[in-house]
């Protein structure tokens, strides 16, 4: 890239059960942020928030982030997709040279306002999609997961296996809101369908909370940390907004996304330059999907990956050593948390979960349905 | 065969009717005002470091951005800071009498509160302009308990 970016710090918090003001969480945690790295609000350059209003659960939820974020009459703009757009967009700005630090903050707490599957109804395309009643996210997360396996011979059992590693890796990390530490595909499948094949506990628990990250350029970056994280490359791809229009059995928005980022950062095999990623799954079938476009395994081999602990903390390629979506999937934040999550491996900070000498990781979101549109970061301990 | 372009756009019926919501906001501030507005008092939040005083206080201050919580007593009185006079209403309806809305900086506060001015001619209001708040004769602790102001 044409300058040299690092995230300085990162910091999180998340709760099944939102009883503070999100105004106040929000204070607490970016005024923690600043104390942590020790600096003030009038060290950072540029102030990118990160909300929706449907996701936060009313009108104009930007307006109350900007003072509690410390941007008073600082330089602020506004992403309202996936924090991973938000990320991006910072990383953008440091770019070009305008800005040597930046804040990227994203929140919601539309779990404990709104039924987020009810809210997702309204992204879906008013002209066909939403016209009959019938579709919604998880009818159309039903729908892909059907197509999944029907393409590759996957079961349902090779997603509860996915979900079974998620809620283990959860109980490794401090942050989640759900998780078991000696969870199994059994106990998966001993929870409810909500849409045949996906049982609840392979479905994203309902999660508030809000993620920020501190980055900077270059030389700045080590002034603030003896860790700063490397952004190497990113990229996107937005496929149709109609689902009918797409091959739901794959992601190609998914592929050219991480291929974008691999060119930048100078990946040309990702399996074997990888050491951790963190995908952002919403249902467990949609993990095989993303991560076989991103190149992480072969085409179809969900079945293959689970059977043989591959994506596990010590596999060969471990994908959600923070339990991932499962854990917690905090809308519009979502994006910055997997960034986040590979800050806290690369820095050596993921305690039990920590992936032993991980130096290059990949960071994956997603927005829409069925993720239609995704985007790629891949981080690194080393400079340049 | 080809398509034909000749039909007019559609209009696409939908609601927006997902349920009622529930929204914590920080009503600490708010509380406070209201409380003391029960008993014809108004106060408001200090920060200790730049000393900016908030009517309704916030709980941490924008500018120095620490938490602050120090209650202060703020008049009464008050200086008009801007004003407004309402000839329509927001529908476009021209009202009968005219009401005058005016932003007032009361003593001892840094912000503004809202509030209509009455008893005068809406010619003769100024920015500047000092006025007094005048209480319902009920107070039920909100904001509607200050009637009116009148300039004095
Ligand atoms: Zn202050």
């Amino acid at each position: 890239m044409q300058r040299d970016i690092a995230i300085v710090a990162q910091a999180q918090v998340m709760t099944d059960s939102l009883d503070i003001p999100r105004e106040r969480m929000l204070f607490d945690l970016v005024k923690g942020l600043f104390d942590k790295v020790g600096i003030t609000r009038h060290d950072i350059d540029g102030f990118v928030l990160n909300s929706n209003d449907f996701e936060v659960g009313h009108t104009i939820a930007n307006v109350f982030e900007d003072t509690p974020c410390g941007a008073y009459m600082k330089d602020e703009t506004h992403v309202e997709a996936d924090g991973m757009w938000a990320a991006q967009y910072t990383t953008m700005r440091l770019l070009s040279g305008n800005y040597d630090t930046a804040l990227v903050v994203g929140n919601s707490s539309g779990a404990s306002t709104f039924r987020p599957y009810l809210v997702m109804d309204y992204q879906l395309n008013p002209t066909y999609d939403r016209q009959l009643g019938i579709l919604n996210e998880l009818s159309t997360a039903a729908l892909q997961a059907r197509a999944y396996m029907a393409k590759y011979g996957a079961e349902e059992d090779d997603f509860n296996e996915i979900a079974a590693r998620l809620l283990r890796n959860a109980a490794l990390n401090p942050y989640a809101v759900r998780s078991k530490a000696d969870a199994t595909a059994g106990d998966v499948l001993a929870s409810d369908y909500l849409y045949e094949p996906l049982r609840q506990l392979a479905c994203y628990p309902f999660t508030d909370g809000a993620c920020a990250m501190i980055l900077a350029s270059g030389k700045r970056a080590k002034e603030l940390t003896d860790k700063p994280v490397w952004i190497k490359g990113m990229g996107n791809s937005v496929d149709t907004y109609y689902v009918g229009e797409r091959d739901l059995a794959t992601s190609k928005s998914a592929r050219m996304a991480g291929e974008r980022a691999y060119k930048l950062a100078g990946i040309s095999n990702p399996a074997k330059q990888i050491d951790v990623a963190e995908v952002s799954a919403k249902f467990a079938y949609q993990e095989p999907i993303i991560s076989e476009a991103l190149g992480l395994f072969k085409e179809g081999s969900a079945g293959k990956v689970a059977s043989k602990g591959l994506a596990d903390l010590g596999g060969s390629m471990p994908v959600c050593p923070s339990g991932g979506g499962l854990g917690a999937y905090v809308f519009t934040a979502n994006g910055l948390v997997r960034v986040a999550e590979c800050v806290r491996q690369l820095k050596g900070e993921a305690g039990e979960a920590q992936v032993s000498g991980a130096k290059t990781a990949l960071a994956h979101s997603q927005d829409g349905f069925c993720a239609q549109h995704n985007g790629v970061m891949v981080l690194s301990t080393e400079e340049g | 065969m080809t398509f034909e372009m000749g039909e007019e756009t559609r209009e696409v019926q939908g609601t927006w009717d997902i349920s009622t919501y529930k929204y914590l906001i920080d009503g600490a501030g708010m509380k406070l005002l209201v409380d003391s507005m029960k008993e014809k008092k108004i106060r408001g939040i200090k920060c200790p470091q730049c000393e900016t005083v908030y009517v309704p206080g916030p709980t941490f201050c924008r500018k120095c951005y620490i938490d602050i919580d120090e209650v202060v007593e703020i008049g009464e009185t008050g200086v008009v800071m801007s004003y407004a006079v309402e000839m329509a209403d927001v529908r476009g309806n021209p009202l009968e009498e005219f009401r005058l809305t005016a932003m007032i900086k009361l003593d001892g506060a840094d912000t503004w509160i809202i509030g209509t001015i009455s008893g005068m001619d809406w010619h003769d209001a100024r920015i500047g302009m000092r006025v007094k708040a005048f209480w319902v004769d009920e107070p039920v602790g909100s904001l509607a308990d200050i009637d009116r102001f009148e300039a004095i």
